[in-house]
């Protein structure tokens, strides 16, 4: 069998053209989905700008705040507060930590005539 | 400059001349669709919605049946890839012979010549998933190798092996026949 006869078979064996629907029907279908996902998505855009515009006009219609809220020195020293880790060393605190100076133990070796 | 029917999104195409076409795609579209003929249609309107907004452009590098042949082939994988990976069945799927939804041999299937083509279209459907779809390309679409291995996604070399490989299996299967 060769190329031809063989093509011949397989062509004449499968029949399947004959069951093709009306391409008009199929393409007024294809064209109707097409027109619809166009119509959502231009739906979805328009609400976009519109949600877009809304925004804009609200941001320009509210008038910024212009005063100056200063702080107050005062109130801001009041509200906080640090102490020092060593603080605990300082005398008002009754540890007596290099409050007297120790006595130091005097020379006895004299040198060129003086004690060291 | 377009054609006075050319599509908005694809300048290159015409409505005619996918009429012309639309009986070929069609068969085509039925054979990706295991043989289910509102799936067939379903796949063709995907195809042409495709080709209406421009996603699947034509741009005269093959002809248009080979790109159409290649739009619907392409449809067709994502689709049943799709549909295999949510039943959790792609090995199944691959495995399973898939029995055609309809018969698609010429009816008359009491006569001598019915049987024969009911059993060789059989034969056909039996082949390795490449092997047929080159057969089917080749010999029922009129394609050359060349545009049938494009619309398969394949080098013309390998659609070469699949397309001998396909007719040796053929022929012995065939020659059994007689």
């Amino acid at each position: 069998m060769n190329d031809q006869d063989l093509a011949r078979a397989v062509r004449d064996s499968a029949a399947t053209e004959a069951t093709a629907p009306a391409f008009d029907k199929v393409w007024a279908n294809a064209e109707l989905s097409y027109f619809q996902s166009r119509r959502r998505y231009a739906w979805l855009a328009s609400a976009a700008a519109t949600v877009a515009a809304i925004v804009i006009v609200l941001n320009i219609a509210t008038p910024p705040d212009d005063t100056i809220n200063f702080i107050e020195m005062a109130e801001l020293m009041d509200s906080t507060s640090w102490t020092a880790p060593s603080d605990v060393l300082l005398p008002e605190h009754q540890i007596d930590l290099y409050q007297d100076l120790p006595t130091l133990i005097e020379s006895t070796k004299p040198v060129e005539g003086a004690l060291l | 400059m377009r054609d006075g029917d050319a599509l908005e999104n694809n300048p290159e195409v015409t409505r005619s001349a996918l009429e012309a076409i639309h009986g070929q795609v069609f068969g085509w579209a039925l054979s990706r669709c295991y043989y289910d003929q509102a799936a067939a249609e379903d796949l063709m309107q995907q195809a042409y919605v495709e080709l209406l907004n421009g996603n699947a452009r034509f741009d005269n590098k093959s002809s248009l049946k080979t790109f159409v042949f290649s739009v619907v082939q392409n449809l067709a994988r994502s689709r049943y890839r799709r549909l295999a990976s949510r039943l959790r069945l792609v090995k199944t799927y691959e495995a399973t012979s898939f029995e055609p939804a309809v018969d698609m041999t010429d009816p008359g299937l009491d006569s001598e010549q019915g049987k024969r083509n009911s059993e060789i279209w059989q034969h056909v459907q039996q082949l390795p998933p490449r092997q047929r779809d080159i057969v089917e390309l080749v010999f029922c679409r009129e394609m050359t190798i060349e545009a049938a291995s494009a619309v398969m996604g394949v080098t013309t070399g390998t659609g070469r092996v699949h397309y001998d490989r396909a007719k040796k299996a053929l022929r012995s299967k065939i020659g059994e026949l007689q």
